[in-house]
């Protein structure tokens, strides 16, 4: 069984710290994806699990056993790079073969290992080449598999798709998910885009500044917002967050608590209507058609700007008023603390 | 242990042993300005880093040996025209080779790459007879010339090419379009953006003049002609012996602001030399 | 409108220059070219073409003038003249000396330098510092500290108690002295190339190696190294050429003594060009030193193509 602990873990550069205290638990098994913009602290935390980096404070736990002071090879993880990371000197096989050959596993076990590692992944007809001979999706997969030849406790995903056109992300994603599946080892998984993390995650750890900001299921994250920057963070387009005011406009039942600032409401949510006094009134300022649906670009009275996700049948003109409405279990009200706020 | 500690002990380590390594690269520095500063007497007792007796007559006198003033700028006046001759020589060459088309731009590439390499001991004789035969002996032409139009330059001519051959094409085209001739885009657009180039190659050719050695000693005869490297060999006396209190002075009045200069601008004076490694 | 103007294109227009753009920008660019590509005539080709005939003439004080001997100069210092093999000897012993040590001591200061740490500018600066300094400057400080018994190095051998040599009288030690002090003063730019090529290998392999469970050595051996190999190559090929026209160090620091054992080629065609003025033998060395330079450089160029493959 090899989950991970987390405790409090710090880590600090001279003087700047970067991993401010996180607390986590991960439990075997499971896909867990970091994910937070650039600078928040993510990789560090990766590469901090992964023993590339040394631990300032706290405690970290692979299985049961404290490994703050375990070499990064001693650890059974592997890691797979965002740029690879495949020596240029060495053909696929070698590469694949690498640790095992450090390690020094008998060519006959490593030949086998590799092979089979090869054949999970299709990379069998490649085996000779050299990476600069691979296309951007064969080296990906060349990373995969040496991770995976080790027979690691935990795989260690480095905005691994980062590197990749569009279209190949999103088969690499799919190929990542059912490796997933098949293998089902612990994976941890960094990434700042916030559709691989709901499309890959079991649970989603959303960081900023060294801190985390909120841990649930890509599920829980998008419908029960912790507070305001992972409201914002989660979705796209952005949640559109206004007065708390506005809330009885959009949902004519709802009840805003008390100690409530502000009130979000993702774009896909809300619904066009009739304008009128009861409903929230706006301009149409610009609209996006991008074949689908089209995103509305609604100007508010007080000169706020709205994102509304529109189906595209019965579109208004351009400058027309229009009303918005919206469910009032899709209403997320938060403090002044940018806190959710509590009924 | 943890890995920190273990990480400080072997760098404490490597640090001790790079020590111990620099030793004999500041040690001669150290000893040279010490030297300078002694009488002939305690230069040759038992070795003190500071000297017993602070002898600054040296430093007077290394000057009434020879027209040490007079050499010294010789030698800067030297290196500033070379430098200058150099900058505009192997730019003009450079951009030629990195931006336009012409035929036998293959041909000259190679002719120019194997010159790179070949020492000046190895064409030192006919140029010898050629500075003869245009009646330039002890002058300071060929010391300007050679180095100007040697491997020296050619290696300028590539650094500067390399250089341009990175910088962004649209810019020129850009000033080609707003009517700029090849001269001025040469000189108002690709110059102003290769300064790190320039200055590259400003500092290596500058250097280089500046401890030339085998031309002057070849093609210069009167002590008020010398540059520094063949003043400093030759304050020795009469039967060829070194006036070491002498000569250490001179050395230091010499070495010392170099090497000031290097100490404020290391950083962009190693990176110069780097530059100009890489492309070898 | 587009068809008057197709209409006009068939008669020429008043206002075209005399040359069409492509050879005009031609033109442009032997101008831009002409100052480099006249002095490389006159002061480099010219002079490696006049070295040809030079060699194969008897031109010294006696004649006065050069008289067409063939290959006489170069069968004198083939199979006459036993200096010329003496002077091979110590020229080779030189490279065989100063090559290896120069590239081993610039890959590990390299490896101790290439990552930033606390001192690193300060170590970078001092094994650099002597690169920038004049090799008489150099020459001239190391041949006072080696001096027999009042030499600074022999008196701190002497606090240790060890008898140093009377270092730049005896052929050997003084052959050991200009290779070592000679390897200082260059080894600081070839650790500055080194420094360069590790720093462009990417830190992720050094990673992906260290997480599989490679030592610092099998990283360096496995990795590093390998990875190294083309920048190896460049360093050593112009080390041993800087090594074969090492002069002024040489000049300065023994003059080719003692018992012309530290004369290496490059101050043995001065020494026969200048001193002797021996102009046919001494183009003939020339051209031999020519030659050796081309190899090393055709050496080079072929194995790094064969590595590209």
């Amino acid at each position: 069984m090899t989950g991970l602990v987390l405790k409090d873990l710090k880590k600090r550069f001279g003087g700047t710290q970067v991993i401010r205290g996180v607390d986590l638990a991960i439990e075997d098994g499971e896909f867990v994806v970091f994910v937070g913009p650039s600078g928040c602290g993510k990789s560090t935390l990766l590469r901090m699990i992964s023993g590339l980096e040394d631990i300032t404070s706290g405690e970290l736990y692979i299985g049961d056993r404290l490994v703050n002071d375990v070499q990064a090879a001693k650890r059974g993880v592997a890691m797979v790079f965002q740029s690879y990371a495949l020596y240029p000197h060495l053909n696929v096989r070698d590469n694949m073969g690498f640790g095992l050959k450090v390690r020094k596993v008998p060519a006959a076990e490593r030949e086998r290992r590799v092979n089979e590692a090869a054949a999970t992944l299709k990379l069998d007809a490649l085996l000779h080449r050299y990476p600069r001979e691979l296309s951007g999706g064969q080296r990906q997969r060349v990373a995969i598999g040496r991770a995976i030849v080790g027979n690691p406790d935990v795989f260690l995903f480095d905005e691994p798709l980062s590197n990749l056109d569009a279209e190949l992300r999103v088969h690499m994603r799919s190929e990542i998910a059912s490796l997933h599946k098949r293998l089902s080892t612990t994976m941890v998984y960094v990434t700042h885009d916030q559709i691989e993390a709901m499309t890959l995650a079991d649970k989603i750890v959303v960081l900023r500044d060294g801190l985390i900001e909120q841990v649930g299921s890509p599920r829980e994250l998008y419908e029960r917002p912790g507070n305001l920057f992972v409201a914002q963070f989660i979705g796209s387009p952005k949640m559109n967050i206004l007065p708390a005011a506005s809330a009885r406009l959009l949902a004519p039942f709802a009840t805003p608590p008390a100690s409530a600032e502000s009130v979000g409401v993702r774009p896909e949510h809300l619904a066009v209507v009739e304008p009128s006094d009861n409903v929230l009134r706006g301009k149409i300022a610009l609209s996006e058609y991008t074949g689908a649906v089209t995103l509305m670009h609604v100007e508010l009275p007080n000169g706020q700007t709205c994102l509304v996700v529109h189906d595209g049948k019965d579109l208004p003109a351009f400058g027309s008023e229009i009303g918005l409405m919206a469910d009032r279990q899709n209403l997320h009200f938060f403090d002044r603390n940018q806190m959710a706020a509590q009924q | 242990m943890t890995q920190r500690q273990i990480r400080i002990i072997y760098r404490t380590c490597w640090t001790l042993a790079l020590l111990i390594v620099a030793i004999p690269f500041v040690f001669p520095f150290l000893w040279m300005v010490s030297a300078g500063f002694k009488s002939v007497t305690e230069i040759f007792g038992a070795p003190s880093l500071i000297p017993r007796v602070w002898r600054f007559q040296n430093f007077v006198e290394v000057f009434t040996y020879q027209p040490f003033a007079r050499q010294y700028f010789n030698s800067i006046y030297i290196a500033l025209a070379v430098t200058a001759l150099t900058l505009v020589i192997s730019s003009l060459a450079g951009y030629a080779l990195a931006r336009m088309r012409f035929a036998g731009a293959g041909l000259l590439m190679l002719f120019l790459v194997s010159a790179l390499m070949v020492p000046e001991e190895v064409t030192i004789i006919p140029n010898f007879f050629l500075i003869k035969w245009m009646g330039l002996m002890d002058t300071h032409w060929p010391l300007i010339l050679l180095p100007t139009f040697g491997p020296h330059g050619v290696m300028a001519t590539f650094l500067m090419r390399q250089y341009f051959l990175a910088l962004p094409k649209e810019l020129e085209e850009a000033g080609r379009m707003d009517g700029l001739s090849r001269l001025g885009i040469w000189w108002r657009i690709a110059l102003p953006m290769s300064r790190p180039a320039l200055a590259a190659v400003a500092i290596i050719t500058f250097l280089f003049s500046w401890n030339l050695f085998l031309e002057p000693l070849i093609f210069l005869s009167s002590l008020e002609m010398f540059t520094l490297p063949l003043a400093l060999s030759n304050f020795t006396d009469t039967y060829g012996l070194p006036l070491w209190n002498l000569q250490l002075a001179a050395t230091t009045l010499a070495v010392v602001p170099i090497l000031i200069v290097y100490l404020i601008a290391q950083r962009q004076i190693i990176e110069s030399f780097a530059l100009s490694g890489v492309k070898g | 409108m587009t068809e008057t103007i197709l209409r006009q294109t068939t008669a020429r227009p008043k206002d075209v220059p005399w040359l069409s753009l492509k050879y005009r920008e031609m033109l442009e660019a032997w101008l831009f070219i002409s100052p480099t590509l006249i002095g490389f005539l006159i002061f480099f080709l010219g002079p490696l073409m006049a070295i040809v005939y030079y060699s194969m003439t008897e031109w010294n004080l006696l004649t006065q003038q050069a008289t067409f001997v063939g290959l006489d100069n170069f069968q004198d210092a083939l199979f006459v003249n036993p200096d010329f093999w003496h002077v091979v000897r110590n020229s080779v012993i030189f490279a065989l000396g100063l090559v290896p040590l120069n590239m081993a001591l610039a890959l590990t200061l390299a490896l101790a330098l290439s990552r930033p740490f606390f001192g690193v500018v300060f170590f970078r600066t001092v094994f650099f510092a002597p690169v920038i300094t004049s090799a008489i400057a150099w020459a001239i400080v190391w041949k006072f500290l080696l001096q027999g018994e009042a030499g600074a190095v022999n008196q701190m051998l002497a606090w240790v108690g060890i008898d140093g040599p009377n270092w730049l009288r005896e052929p050997n030690w003084a052959m050991a002295a200009v290779i070592v002090t000679r390897v200082i003063k260059m080894v600081g730019l070839n650790m500055i190339l080194y420094i360069a090529a590790l720093q462009a290998i990417l830190r992720d392999y050094e990673d992906a190696a260290r997480l599989e469970g490679a030592s610092r050595w099998q990283i360096f051996r496995m990795i590093i190294w390998p990875l190294l190999a083309p920048t190896t190559l460049v360093i050593m090929v112009i080390t041993t050429i800087g090594s074969f026209k090492v002069f002024d160090h040489i000049y300065q620091m023994t003059g080719g003594g003692p018992e012309n054992g530290t004369l290496v080629l490059a101050y043995y065609i001065y020494q026969q060009g200048f001193e002797f003025f021996d102009v046919g033998y001494a183009s003939a060395l020339a051209m031999i030193m020519f030659v050796i330079v081309m190899v090393l450089t055709v050496v080079q160029v072929t194995v790094r193509r064969r590595g590209m493959e």
